[in-house]
């Protein structure tokens, strides 16, 4: 998969959000970047409002109810690519 | 108040050693500060230690009946003076306590319905080689017991006077442990120690020859009967309008409330010592504060917590309030520093677990009340539980709602929790996904389901081990206890009824009542006295219309607020509600925080206690240090690790079993095998 520059930087700073919020809860998971994090357990209910509110402060990204789906949080990959689309140019 | 132990042998000739006895004196001496006292005879032995509230001079215990019997008595009984003009005859004392006893003797435990107030007690029958436990209906004060090798049993106010009697050494109950951190508290007759178990609140026990015999409930939460004929169903707290439901037989018009709540006071403000009141500025506290201050005969001092930090701070509304009633007014100010530095004191009288720092600063306040010579406190605890003012009954209220509308629950929920850190507008639609998803409407816990997913952050910690332990262990998982326990009218119970019913049983009684309330005050010998606890005012309240408790417009305490416009000034009246809390995370981090504070948290400390995972804590402890655990999960995790560790070392601990002395100073009465009392 061929990702710009930029992307690739997005991406890292995501992982690196996901690993320093949530990971440390569950050092046996090597997370991938396709890995489901609620199939994985990785974060809870209340963890995806921390993760959807770090995204709508860090991006300026108002997010609609109707956007939160695991198409749009459910993994990296998809974190990544709801944020290249939605963040302001 | 006072607390009261025992030990009580199967074998009748079995001694019972006063050296033991007068360490589990000692270990309760914070709850009696004036005296102790100690009954022996073949096969029992039981102490008192009191604080001094009704006949200072006399009302010594244990104190004997007149049928032989003995009884240790902690609490108070605010009717005494009626129940004792109707037993008649001549009293020795003018205590409370004799007037139980007599009226044990006369009754039995049909006396018990009789008894206005807050206690716990010990009533032994030696003739039958009879010993009942008994525990106030809301479970105000605490009693403890376990069972002992021989058939015997051993009873205490708080566990650490039974670990005192060498009877029993403390070890954790992974499953109490793990209620804790999903309920707030263990709840009865649960507890964070192995082998000890808490009476319910309402609870008795009846141990005889060798066995106990019953274990039962003589008084529980009931929203049958007036509630039934006032609940409309499908209330719905968003619309003004007016009230579907006819009032109950209880409800006799808006002056009900005003005379019953003055009446639970007056009984309250009763006391051969002078009684203060505990002042958070919000409705409840103010509203008893000023019933207090009409019915007082001497002038009210009042206490207040304030912060430091703003966004706990109530002072201005304190103050307002005691200006406005002209009460004498005490502050005791609340920054990181007093939390760390009171955290292990806290830990060691609650004797458990804890999830908030919220206990410290009670526990200051009481030390500072205490230091002004005021030893009895009325406060407002228990109007959020029967006029449904915590946020949680709203939030229930609104969860229900959005089957029906959602558009109209989302948007009131934005006026929910206006005091958290991150503002409504950023919380967003995961938020409100969060509640109206948290449990489906059928689940009889449908009204705790987000407290318990918050509070449940904690468990992600457990090393891999305990999470299996606890998987293995049957009977373990608190939901399922919970949901099985239930009463059988429970079903049919309004959402918001069967919310107040949890609240009563859960935070209440396991938390508010005992590691925020009793464990903290009589630390340092004050007694908290709850006239909203009065089980009058509990009947009128479940006697109410749904909307004179969760108002239109999820106005809360409907009832509170048209009996504290009379009273209170308006600006305290018409505020919005602010919860009490207490900062969790910058105590241990900011730059006082203790270093005693790293001891308990690095990998070796965390190894030897064997609960929590020391890489998934170093995770925390980064964020902590980073100044990024801004959430109130993560304030929760570390608050729980920490008080786990500190609770771990003060009980279980190689050190701990070692450091229970024996009371040494001469007791102030004396009952021996022979008939009364040999010394005072």
């Amino acid at each position: 998969m061929g990702e710009t520059e930029v992307g690739a930087g997005l991406r890292a700073e995501l992982r690196a959000y996901v690993e320093e919020a949530f990971l440390y809860l569950h050092p046996d998971i090597e997370l991938h970047d396709e890995d489901q994090f609620l199939e994985l357990g990785v974060i809870d209910s209340l963890g995806f409002v921390e993760l959807v509110e770090e995204v709508q402060t860090r991006y300026a990204i108002a997010v609609d109810a109707l956007e939160i789906t695991e198409e749009n949080f459910g993994s990296l990959d998809a974190l990544v690519a709801f944020v290249e689309r939605r963040r302001p140019s | 108040m006072c607390g009261i132990a025992g030990i009580v042998r199967a074998d009748p000739r079995a001694e019972v050693a006063e050296d033991a006895l007068r360490r589990m004196a000692a270990a309760l001496r914070h709850r009696g500060p004036d005296g102790w006292g100690i009954a022996r005879e073949a096969g029992t032995g039981l102490v008192s230690t009191r604080l001094a509230i009704f006949d200072v001079p006399g009302g010594w215990q244990p104190m004997r009946g007149l049928r032989g019997t003995l009884l240790v008595y902690n609490g108070e009984v605010y009717n005494h003076p009626e129940l004792r003009r109707e037993l008649g005859g001549a009293f020795t004392t003018t205590s409370d306590t004799e007037v139980v006893l007599r009226l044990l003797e006369r009754d039995g435990l049909a006396a018990l319905e009789r008894l206005n107030g807050q206690f716990a007690f010990a009533w032994w029958e030696p003739r039958e080689r009879r010993l009942t436990l008994v525990r106030d209906r809301f479970g105000v004060r605490p009693l403890h017991w376990t069972a002992l090798p021989d058939g015997g049993i051993a009873f205490a106010s708080e566990a650490k006077a039974l670990f005192a009697s060498g009877e029993v050494a403390a070890a954790p109950d992974l499953a109490g442990i793990d209620e804790v951190f999903m309920t707030w508290g263990a709840r009865a007759p649960r507890t964070a120690f192995a082998g000890i178990a808490q009476l319910p609140p309402g609870g008795l026990l009846v141990w005889e020859d060798g066995a106990v015999v019953a274990q039962r409930t003589w008084w529980a939460p009931d929203f049958g009967a007036g509630a039934l004929a006032a609940r409309a169903p499908g209330t719905d707290p968003s619309r003004p309008g007016p009230s579907r439901g006819a009032p109950g037989p209880d409800v006799a018009g808006p002056g009900a409330l005003a005379d019953l709540l003055a009446d639970a006071v007056r009984l309250r403000l009763r006391a051969d010592v002078p009684v203060g009141t505990y002042l958070s500025g919000g409705l409840d506290s103010s509203l008893i504060t000023a019933l207090a201050q009409r019915a007082s005969d001497h002038e009210l001092r009042t206490f207040s917590v304030a912060f430091h930090d703003a966004r706990y701070d109530e002072r201005a509304f304190q103050q307002q309030v005691a200006q406005a009633l002209g009460t004498r007014h005490h502050v005791v100010e609340i920054g990181p520093r007093e939390i760390a530095d009171g955290f292990r004191a806290v830990v060691a009288h609650a004797e458990t677990p804890l999830i908030r720092t919220a206990p410290i600063p009670l526990y200051l306040l009481a030390q500072a009340t205490r230091a002004h010579g005021i030893t009895v406190v009325a406060t407002g605890e228990g109007a959020d539980e029967l006029f449904w003012g915590y946020d949680l009954f709203k939030e229930t209220a609104l969860r229900e709602l959005h089957l029906r509308d959602p558009a109209c629950a989302e948007r009131l929920l934005d006026e929910l929790y206006p005091y958290l850190d991150v503002p409504a507008e950023r919380r967003g639609p995961a938020w409100k996904r969060f509640f109206f998803e948290a449990g489906a409407s059928g689940d009889p816990l449908f009204s705790h389901q987000p407290r318990i997913v918050a509070t449940g952050i904690v468990r992600a910690f457990y090393r891999p081990e305990i999470r299996e332990a606890l998987e293995r262990m049957n009977g373990a998982d608190p939901l399922a206890r919970l949901r099985a326990e239930l009463p059988p009218g429970f079903a049919r119970w309004s959402a918001l009824e069967r919310a107040a019913y949890l609240e009563l049983t859960t935070l209440l009684a396991s938390n508010l009542l005992s590691a925020q309330g009793d464990r903290v005050a009589m630390a340092h010998g004050v007694e908290g006295r709850f006239p909203f606890l009065d089980h009058r005012v509990f009947a009128h309240a479940v006697a109410l219309p749904p909307e004179r408790k969760l108002g239109p417009g999820l106005r809360e305490k409907a009832e509170l607020r048209a009996l504290a416009e009379r009273l209170l000034p308006r600006a305290v009246v018409e505020r919005p509600k602010q919860p009490y809390r207490a900062p969790a995370v910058v105590p241990f981090f900011g730059v006082d925080a203790p270093e005693w504070v790293q001891e308990r948290l690095e990998a070796r400390a965390l190894d030897a206690v064997g609960m929590f995972d020391p890489g998934r804590v170093e995770g925390l402890l980064r964020r902590c240090r980073d100044g990024k655990a801004t959430g109130f999960r993560e304030g929760m995790a570390l608050v729980g690790i920490l008080s786990t560790q500190v609770w771990h070392e003060r009980f279980c601990g190689t050190a701990a079993a070692t450091g229970w002395p024996a009371e040494r100073s001469a007791p102030r009465v004396r009952l021996d095998a022979a008939e009364g009392i040999t010394s005072q």
